[in-house]
């Protein structure tokens, strides 16, 4: 039972870290991204190259992710962010296809469809980490450190402009930001803090492949932050345990046929989207601050 | 040229079609410092698109646009507004989800990167920078407010303090007095008066016939995308042609 629950606790930290670093784009720059679980991917396949080519540690793997990711993330938004917010929607999610079949087609980086497997455990400083508990202390650090700097961003000038941005972009233009390198630096930023979670997440699982890194992902990583409450820092972190929980509660649930539990979990997603859309449309955590500075 | 009424933004026959609409048709004007100028002029007579040719929201199909002798035509707003034209707009375009304060923050920060240059001190200057610019229009207790929450005479005020601490040179007004109620509009010239006498430029669309006569240095009048007329107030507004122009009576 323990161990059940440190291992949710683990995927519940890593999506958390997802959901905050989508959150910073899509919250606060009002850039509506399809494509996170790619980041998410690139953390973890560059992180797992890195540790098994080059027998890299924690540092430099997860480094090596945050910098490929960023990379592959103005690839995406130098082109996409010149144009209107629609069409950037449109170009994150051919990215994400794409992705998933570069995924699965490149068989030297990714493992192909089968993945790579034996991933080494993290090693920082010449400690190995190979606890699922140690997971979770690592886990909660970094969660705690990505949430510290989407915080000290979103409180500081940059999330003042990224703001100004979503609420109106002519205006911000017309008082000299220039949006298209301000939005452009969001989703790198965001990209690479996402990357942290694929680094983490290979690290623990020691297997990664396609799966993890689909369209589906980033769907679900979208409604952990509009469950959840857009623009807000503890909105994400709400959303991300209120989906992942759900499952897990579900299963708890006396008299559900275990073989049901996956329809059922279905119908339970689609009927709180759309009360939560009737009842609360900034999402679960935006009532208790409706009034006041929705900082 | 330099001296007291120095040339600060010149139009040079600048011109733009709508498909066969030529909104903005020929129109060379010059905006001096220290001078405020009106455009006047029917509804659909092109004043709007000039402020928007001028701030580079509209490409001019011909013709160009002067700052300081440099010419700016064709470059980003962001950067023209860098150079010192900020404006306004009818509809406000403020950041509605943000506080007061937060509105106006945000112009005094024009750096892209994640954090803007001088450090401590230069955030402490442009927050006085802000904060001044409330003061100045009387916002200054609202500062925690979100701009979307406060009436409507608030949010004009709102929107010339953002240019206010943006630190423009030149202010295009466009129509800013619409709305207002009499207490207030006396108190938005006044404001207005008093940037003139610290060196601002003004130039204003403007309905509104007292605030035309209460402010303007110069009129330009125009109509259907053209300049029909210029010169100071009383003998642009004692022209029987204009007036009926103006009041929708076509002259042949």
């Amino acid at each position: 039972m323990q161990a059940y629950l440190t291992n949710l606790a683990v995927l519940i930290g890593i999506n958390a870290i997802l959901a905050v670093t989508l959150n910073f784009v899509l919250g606060y720059a009002g850039i509506f991204s399809m494509a996170h679980a790619v980041f998410f991917g690139v953390g973890a396949y560059t992180a797992t190259w890195v540790a098994i080519k080059l027998g890299g540690g924690l540092l430099l793997a997860t480094g090596a992710g945050m910098a490929v990711a960023a990379l592959i993330s103005l690839a995406l938004a130098l082109p996409a962010l010149r144009v209107r917010g629609e069409y950037f929607v449109a170009a994150s999610l051919g990215l994400q296809m794409l992705a998933i079949t570069v995924f699965s087609e490149w068989k030297a980086f990714t493992g192909g469809i089968g993945g790579i497997t034996n991933i080494p455990p993290a090693s920082l400083f010449g400690f190995q980490f190979t606890t699922p508990a140690q997971y979770l202390v690592l886990t909660l650090a970094c969660l705690a450190a990505v949430i510290a700097i989407v915080r000290a961003l979103v409180r500081g000038s940059f999330g003042r402009s990224l703001k100004a941005i979503r609420d109106n972009e002519t205006a911000a233009s017309t008082y000299g930001k220039n949006v298209a390198v301000i939005k452009t630096i969001a989703v790198a930023v965001s990209s690479s803090l996402a990357a942290v979670a694929g680094a983490l997440y290979a690290f623990y699982m020691s297997f990664v492949n396609v799966e993890s890194f689909v369209l589906d992902t980033s769907v679900l990583l979208i409604a952990m932050v509009v469950i959840g409450g857009v623009a807000t820092l503890t909105g994400p972190i709400v959303g991300t345990l209120l989906i992942l929980l759900l499952p897990a509660a579900l299963s708890y649930l006396p008299g559900l046929p275990s073989t049901e539990i996956g329809s059922i979990q279905q119908i339970v997603y689609g009927a709180a989207m759309v009360l939560l859309m009737i009842f609360r449309p900034g999402g679960v955590w935006s009532l208790r601050r409706r009034e006041g500075d929705p900082r | 040229m330099t001296g007291a009424h120095e040339v600060l933004l010149e139009t040079e026959r600048l011109s733009v079609s709508f498909g066969g609409l030529r909104a903005v048709d020929d129109v060379s004007l010059a905006l001096r410092a220290g001078i405020v100028t009106t455009l006047v002029g029917p509804n659909g007579a092109g004043k709007t698109t000039l402020f928007n040719l001028i701030t580079g929201h509209l490409a001019p199909h011909a013709g160009s646009v002067r700052w300081l002798g440099r010419r700016i035509t064709g470059q980003p707003h962001w950067r023209i507004a860098r150079a010192g034209i900020g404006r306004t707009f009818q509809d406000l375009k403020l950041f509605d989800h943000m506080s007061v304060l937060d509105n106006v923050l945000a112009v005094t920060e024009r750096d892209a990167w994640l954090w803007q240059r001088g450090g401590a001190a230069g955030a402490a200057q442009r927050l006085a920078r802000a904060e001044a610019a409330l003061q100045a229009v009387g916002l200054a207790d609202r500062r925690h407010a979100r701009a979307l929450d406060l009436a409507y005479a608030q949010r004009k005020f709102l929107s010339v303090a953002r240019l206010l601490a943006s630190g423009a040179r030149l202010w295009l007004l466009d129509e800013p007095a619409s709305g207002l109620d009499p207490r207030s509009y006396e108190r938005f010239l006044a404001l207005l008066r008093e940037q003139v006498a610290h060196g601002c430029t003004i130039c204003i669309i403007e309905h509104n016939l007292d605030i035309v006569v209460g402010i303007s240095d110069r009129i330009v009048f125009l109509d259907q995308g053209r300049v029909l007329a210029e010169g100071d107030p009383k003998s642009i507004l004692s022209d029987p042609n204009l007036a009926a122009i103006y009041f929708g009576e076509r002259i042949q």
